[in-house]
């Protein structure tokens, strides 16, 4: 039994398997993800597509929670705040790990003092708040390193988030987009997306290049009416596509928003089930 | 509840088997109530099924693998698996509130844990949680059976490794005659058992009985039961394949599909 | 109810703002006063004798999120002889429960979901076994048998206003029920003469002529009682106009919205549950309760219980449309045959 026997196999078709099929010989073949060996058989132990690169076979999951790597953007959620550390729910295996040491402080001081660690803690980030990061590291249990080392990581606001599979969100080369009616999003490659009041560039940066109070605030600027409700528009879009499970990209949001405008419809009516399925089939002709 | 004297003598015992036969609810010995397994989502779960045999529906929510809840619960070298258990009370003819602790249900969900244990991959994902919520809608005979085949469906579609689909039947014997996939009426009348098997080896991962059987009538149903774990085996497939169809379709946005490409389709017979 | 969702202070004021603004903006672009889609079926539980199916807010295409809630009603016989030590009590009795499926509040610990079990149990069974509501027709043979009418609700995904969702389950499951119909059955001794005719014709029944079973004035010496007809469905549960329903309003002050998502409710701090019912088109506050951390006027009670009896009516109204679309359904399957 070998995959070479299967005529149209190429890494772009999609080859169906479930737990407990052979799938080649693992003398040929070296087993990834998704996959275990038993009597120099390689076996699925997922649902899902199979997927061959050189001499390693994988099988990749339908859907499962998100599997982090290394430089991945995330956007989570704080659980806990611990000693010089925050627990991070990023809809993954286990809970990221923000270390004190991994965001930015104000001024440049590093807070050394173990007493007032802890109260400092809650004036970056408390429980409940969301931020975006990046997947520095990895733990020995496999649980993430997240750091916000950068002007564009950090706290969030202004907006709400919607949670997708994490499948659907594809890896493109910005995960910050903005979309022309003033909505900025940023597509979590753990399925957490954040939408939210576009911000100009400019505007982020204090003047003396980090302004804490700002970088940490919780208060939200003014949102005027029709961007809050672009914001349910894009909310929705997003809701429509993920449902018919069709991957996000910026292109395909972009399109997907643009059609929901010219139908001049209000937002309610994309909780119709015709209107999302005409959403989908326009978006999807001549793909 | 009195009957009159004139309807006493029709009351007479429903036959488990009929000189034709066939049995109670029409089937014959060895046939299986008709199986039906919906994927869709239900809720926020990661994975979940609705599987019915018969007039026995179950519903599994499978959550994780995820942070645990519970320092206290989490293993540092593999996942810790948590079973609950429930069942509607109007879910059998007669009604019957069971609390969570109820003796019954714990050693129900033991057994399915126990059953799925050497299955799950946990060491993949040391310190998390996997959490199986059984939830009974309606019985009908074949309770551990739905629960267990409802619990397969469902970690399948929350993406979690396992080695293998752990398919489960009923079976009974009514005086030397083997029965497969019991109702309830039948299974207050005969001897039975519940056996689960792993399809690929064949190897079997549960066997409760909770009747008297006969030694040499054990070996006989728990064969039959075997060989019915292989054609469940192939409706799961089925509808696992026709599920992932469906969303790795939407996923390719429904372009350039070459239909001809899935390898895996069971001709199952 | 059990705020397990978990915010940040930004997310909360962004939902806070927009309900204050005006006009108020919700996160999914619903008017103030917009329920999502609600889906309703009944009898969808045979081995029960009425039940119902609601979800609100579950997504059409794929069933994905939603508050689901499952509801059924059983009947049983009661002694209601005080020696006996049943529960029975003439006139028979309702008796409502809840459970939350762990899957609903995957968040919560055991010790925490009993507590949310015990706490919706609570709202539900003093509001539906009032006296004011119960059913007359629960006497089978008065004072010696009654029926127990159990009505249990599994919450199986909980996105939000539960509280709705679980008393348009119940009303529908009530409005569902079929009580079995019965025929008291009276037993004379025969007399003398005739003792050799072996046990099963010892005693001889009279059949009373039944007009009602419920006309306890024909039958003083009933002593039990049979099912004339086996296939019989039963005949309604009586008062099933009464049955309350819910709307919460969410309260941001001074504005007020309803059917709350998870991420609503754990943005605003108060809201105020009112039962009303509107039997023969009055309205009855069946029940009330505020939750959550807040004040409220006296005035502004008012106002909201005004608004309130609106928003009721209309789900009411729209309620019993469904209700007598399935049961015209169901009837027209019957009568096929």
């Amino acid at each position: 039994m070998d995959i070479d026997d299967y005529e149209d196999f190429d890494s772009s078709g999609s080859r169906l398997t479930c737990p407990g099929e052979s799938l080649t010989s693992s003398q040929a073949y070296m087993r990834g993800h998704g996959t275990y060996v038993d009597s120099e058989e390689v076996i699925a132990s997922v649902a899902g597509t199979i997927e061959r690169v050189n001499k390693l076979v994988t099988v990749r999951a339908i859907r499962s929670r998100y599997n982090p790597e290394v430089g991945d953007l995330v956007v989570g959620r704080i659980t806990e705040v611990q000693p010089r550390r925050w627990k991070v729910d990023a809809h993954s295996r286990q809970d990221a790990v923000l270390m004190l040491s991994s965001v930015n402080l104000p001024g440049g001081v590093q807070r050394r003092k173990l007493e007032s660690d802890e109260l400092q803690m809650r004036g970056f980030f408390e429980e409940g708040d969301l931020l975006v990061a990046e997947v520095q590291a990895f733990f020995s249990d496999g649980a993430m390193s997240l750091h916000t080392r950068s002007l564009k990581y950090g706290k969030l606001r202004n907006g709400q988030l919607v949670a997708v599979p994490p499948i659907l969100v594809r890896r493109l080369k910005s995960h910050f987009l903005t979309l022309p009616c003033g909505v900025d999003l940023i597509l979590g490659l753990n399925g957490y997306i954040w939408v939210s009041k576009h911000v100009k560039a400019s505007e982020q940066e204090g003047e003396e290049g980090f302004d804490a109070e700002a970088v940490y605030s919780n208060v939200n600027d003014e949102i005027d009416e029709a961007t809050r409700t672009a914001i349910s528009r894009v909310t929705h879009v997003i809701r429509v596509l993920t449902s018919h499970f069709i991957p996000l990209t910026d292109t395909l949001l972009l399109e997907a928003y643009e059609w929901t405008v010219e139908q001049e419809t209000n937002v309610r009516d994309l909780f119709q089930q015709d209107f999302g399925d005409a959403l989908v089939a326009s978006i999807t002709v001549g793909r | 509840m009195v009957q009159s004297i004139s309807t006493l003598k029709c009351a007479s015992r429903i036959e488990i088997l009929n000189e034709g036969g066939f049995r109670s609810d029409g089937r014959r010995q060895y046939e299986l109530r008709s199986i039906e397994i919906d994927l869709s989502q239900q809720g926020h779960a990661d994975g979940s099924a609705v599987l019915t045999h018969g007039l026995t529906q179950v519903l599994v929510s499978v959550f994780g693998p995820r942070e645990a809840k519970m320092r206290s619960q989490t293993i540092h070298d593999r996942a810790n698996i948590n079973v609950e258990l429930s069942i509607a009370a109007f879910s059998a003819g007669d009604r019957r509130k069971r609390s969570r602790g109820d003796k019954r249900i714990l050693e129900f969900a033991a057994a399915i844990k126990s059953t799925f244990e050497p299955v799950i991959q946990t060491s993949l994902y040391p310190r998390s949680q996997i959490d199986i919520f059984v939830q009974v809608i309606q019985q009908d005979g074949g309770f551990l059976q739905a629960c267990i085949n409802a619990t397969t469906i469902a970690l399948m579609s929350a993406g979690i490794p396992m080695i293998d689909f752990i398919c489960a039947v009923s079976g009974g014997v009514h005086s030397t005659s083997p029965l497969l996939d019991l109702t309830l009426l039948e299974e207050n009348d005969v001897p039975n058992l519940t056996v689960a098997v792993m399809p690929k080896t064949r190897k079997v991962s549960l066997v409760t009985m909770e009747t008297r059987l006969h030694v040499d009538r054990f070996e006989e149903i728990f064969k039959l039961a075997t060989e019915a774990g292989q054609v469940i085996h192939g409706e799961m497939k089925a509808a696992i394949l026709k599920w992932s169809k469906g969303l790795v379709k939407s996923m390719g946005h429904g372009n350039q599909d070459r239909d001809g490409g899935e390898v895996d389709e069971v001709g199952f017979d | 109810m059990a705020s397990t969702t978990s915010l940040s202070k930004a997310e909360k004021s962004y939902i806070q703002a927009g309900l204050l603004a005006n006009p108020p903006t919700r996160g999914d672009g619903r008017s103030a006063q917009d329920f999502r889609t609600i889906s309703l079926q009944t009898s969808v539980a045979p081995l029960a004798n009425g039940s119902a199916r609601v979800s609100i807010g579950r997504d059409p295409h794929d069933g994905s999120g939603g508050t689901e809630v499952l509801a059924a009603t059983k009947l049983e016989v009661e002694s209601v002889d005080l020696g006996s030590g049943s529960g029975g009590v003439n006139g028979g009795r309702v008796m409502c429960s809840v459970t939350c499926s762990p899957a609903a509040y995957p968040h919560l610990s055991s010790a925490a979901l009993d507590d949310l079990q015990y706490d919706l149990t609570t709202i539900l069974n003093s509001t539906l076994t009032h006296p004011s509501l119960h059913p007359k027709n629960l006497t089978i043979l008065p004072g010696k048998k009654s029926w127990l009418l159990n009505l249990d609700l599994v919450v199986l995904v909980d996105s939000g206003n539960v509280f709705d969702a679980l008393f348009l389950a119940a009303r529908a499951a009530l409005w569902d029920t079929k009580v079995p119909r019965t025929r008291s059955v009276e037993y004379k001794a025969r007399k003398a003469g005739g003792g050799g005719e072996g046990g099963e014709k010892g005693d001889m029944e009279v059949d009373e002529e039944v007009v009602s079973g419920f006309d306890t004035r024909q039958i003083r010496h009933a002593t039990d009682f049979e099912l004339p007809d086996y296939w019989d469905e039963g005949e309604e549960l009586d008062g099933r106009d009464r049955w309350p329903v819910c709307v919460t309003l969410n309260l941001v002050p001074p504005a007020h919205f309803l059917d709350a998502t998870l991420e609503e409710e754990a943005a605003i701090p108060l809201r105020l549950l009112l039962m009303f019912s509107f039997d023969s088109d009055e309205p009855h506050i069946q029940g009330m309760r505020t939750m959550g951390n807040g004040e409220l006027t006296v005035p502004q009670l008012g106002e909201l219980l005004k608004e309130g009896e609106k928003y009721a009516r209309q789900i009411w109204q729209s309620l019993n449309a469904k209700l007598k679309e399935e049961e015209l359904g169901r009837i027209k399957e019957r009568n096929k045959f």
